[in-house]
């Protein structure tokens, strides 16, 4: 990360009248007028998004966790009922399972999509004819609604003979299968879709990555014998740790946050097979009008993400350029 | 000692034969696994707009990959099953101000942090990375709750109750996701590549800093205005949680609900259905490829810098 605003030489500066600029190279004595005026100017011009986001993230988050220790079945008022909420959580089975469910799709859809991920990136980086096409394709279903690609997906899955899916396992004289509809088959239907539309944007940030690599240690690698094979992995992948470690963790992010893809493919059945914690959450809120469980909830997915970032940052070991 | 040197470059040059037809063939199977890689991709794509086309008896009957007949009228009967135009005009006029919005107070704050010295700065722009990290799920709750009991709105009173506050007004379509941390963020990243020194002579010769802001340095950033701009706009059309929890009026449905409700409450065929979803994601579709270049940069700048 390059510098920030605000080290602490130049947070210093505004307290010395004659201090000189910060980051301006040989720039003369700054008289204290002017940096009055800066001053003023920075706080007006980072006020309206900060009151913006302060008001719509910071204080909801504070009033969810408060909320979470209340019962809150709307219209009645909130009362407070301690950790009543997060032992209800805990204990009953459909959230219970949507963790269960949550963790089964992050570790299978983020480990196999980032896997793919890397091995595109690496052939796109090759400098092949068409590379430009193979990218845009594979980087399409990120940028195409969510709810319109489930839609698209509800009818390759269709459980008729109809569906793409039943045609193409038809022609080997299998099937029809229920995709969604079978208890054992419905979450790893629901997961292929999330491989299919994680691949993209995880390419793209392996790619950004690669094409800033120095390419005199693969070179050096090349003189010394090693084959393609091995560059790849002691090299290649070694350096491209800091893009692992900022992969992994916004997948896991976006993995516990996928909603659109089960309201609209199974609806989180059938008998709680697909259902995730984002959309016990929405039952809660939503359906069922428990404020006060449905923030205990969210505070509980919050926490998940914390420790989750925490233990990849172990794990891959990220570099503090994140 | 001379045959050694005498050796030595025609084993090298067989070496180097091996080696490039090795490379030969290393790139063509990666050409190949490339070209299945994307046509898996596209295959979802390709099959919604054939399905588009083609009739409900077709079908009905499994028929071929190829529509017998390609039916355009599908998408008019889609339209008329369903107001598409109405739920797009919808997401275009909350996609256009959350665009606006965000390009004016983001790209402020974004130079703000990046460029100017002001107590509490970092303090600042830790908050934006922090509110970046918080899941939109975990403020869900509350946010809702905020619109449900907006005081003075929809028939509330100073207290928030006896109406229905932002519920089922653009208000609530448009300013609770008016500007995102990410874009704040974005524009920071930017606004750290441009010279200091540029603001710094403005500032010698006597230039206001808010004119600073708006004359030198927002010229130089254009690509981040793009950029910022696209993926607002991208992620405005394709949101559908909350327009769905806070619109219960057809007349504000926007196009991804649309969308979800148009699958559950019709009975509408499978062609009809794949027309609507064309109609919704091909906008978008367009708008990347017209322009890749920002969409990308936007993408892999948050990944690398």
């Amino acid at each position: 990360m390059s510098t920030t605003p605000g080290t602490p030489e130049t947070l210093g500066a505004p307290l010395l009248a004659d201090a000189p600029a910060g980051k301006a190279p040989a720039a003369s004595p700054r008289p204290g007028k002017l940096l009055r005026k800066e001053r003023r100017a920075g706080w007006l011009l980072v006020a309206p998004a900060a009151l913006h986001i302060g008001l719509w993230v910071g204080v909801p988050l504070v009033v969810a966790i408060i909320l979470s220790f209340t019962r809150y079945d709307l219209p009645r008022s909130p009362t407070f009922n301690g950790i009543q909420n997060y032992v209800d959580a805990f204990s009953q089975e459909p959230f219970r399972k949507a963790i269960l469910n949550t963790f089964i799709m992050t570790g299978v859809a983020v480990p196999v999509s980032m896997f793919l991920a890397i091995s595109i990136a690496v052939l796109l980086n090759m400098g092949l004819k068409g590379q430009a096409f193979f990218r845009t394709a594979v980087f399409m279903p990120h940028i195409t609604a969510t709810v319109a690609i489930a839609v698209v997906w509800l009818w390759i899955y269709n459980p008729d003979a109809g569906g793409l899916f039943n045609r193409i396992i038809g022609t080997f004289n299998l099937g029809p299968l229920s995709w969604l509809g079978s208890p054992d088959m419905a979450l790893g239907s629901v997961i292929l879709v999330l491989i299919w539309q994680g691949i993209g944007i995880k390419m793209l940030i392996y790619l950004a990555a690669l094409q800033g690599l120095p390419t005199d240690v693969v070179e050096a690698a090349k003189i010394d014998g090693a084959n393609a094979w091995r560059r790849f992995w002691h090299i290649t992948v070694p350096l491209l740790r800091p893009a692992t470690f900022f992969v992994l963790v916004t997948s896991i992010i976006s993995s516990f946050q996928v909603f659109d893809q089960i309201f609209i493919l199974t609806s989180g059945g059938p008998a709680n097979a697909t259902t995730v914690i984002t959309y016990q959450i929405y039952l809660s809120a939503f359906e069922a009008s428990r404020m006060g469980y449905a923030s205990a909830q969210s505070v509980v997915l919050f926490l998940f993400l914390i420790v989750l970032a925490i233990v990849s940052r172990r794990v891959v070991g990220g570099t503090d350029a994140h | 000692m001379p045959t050694d040197t005498d050796t030595l470059p025609v084993r090298d040059s067989r070496e180097s034969l091996q080696a490039k037809r090795n490379n030969q063939i290393a790139r063509s199977l990666g050409w190949t696994v490339l070209l299945i890689v994307s046509l898996m991709m596209l295959v979802p794509f390709v099959w919604m707009l054939l399905t588009s086309l083609k009739t409900e008896a077709e079908i009905a009957r499994g028929g071929g990959i190829l529509p017998e007949e390609w039916r355009w009228q599908n998408f008019p009967d889609a339209l008329r099953a369903a107001p598409f135009h109405i739920y797009a005009r919808n997401s275009l006029i909350i996609a256009f101000s959350h665009t606006l919005i965000t390009l004016v107070y983001a790209s402020a704050a974004g130079y703000a942090l990046a460029k100017l010295r002001f107590g509490g700065a970092r303090w600042l722009f830790f908050g934006f990375l922090a509110a970046m990290m918080i899941p939109s799920y975990a403020t869900i709750v509350p946010q809702f709750l905020m619109v449900r009991y907006m005081p003075l709105f929809g028939g509330n009173n100073i207290l928030g109750q006896g109406g229905s506050g932002w519920i089922d007004t653009w208000w609530a379509l448009i300013i609770p996701g008016g500007v995102s941390a990410f874009s704040v963020f974005l524009f920071r990243q930017f606004f750290t590549g441009v010279p200091t020194e540029l603001m710094e002579a403005a500032r010698i010769d006597g230039v206001s800093e808010i004119g600073i802001f708006f004359r030198i340095a927002a010229p130089q950033v254009v690509p981040a205005f793009l950029t910022a701009g696209l993926l607002v706009f991208e992620s405005s059309w394709n949101n559908f949680l909350w327009p769905l929890l806070v619109t219960r009026r057809q007349e504000l449905r926007v196009i991804q609900v649309g969308l979800a409700g148009f699958r559950q409450d019709s009975t509408a065929d499978w062609s009809l259905m794949m027309a609507g979803t064309a109609m919704a994601t091909l906008p978008m579709i367009v708008l990347f490829l017209l322009a890749q270049r920002y969409f990308i940069q936007g993408f892999a700048n948050v990944g690398i810098k």
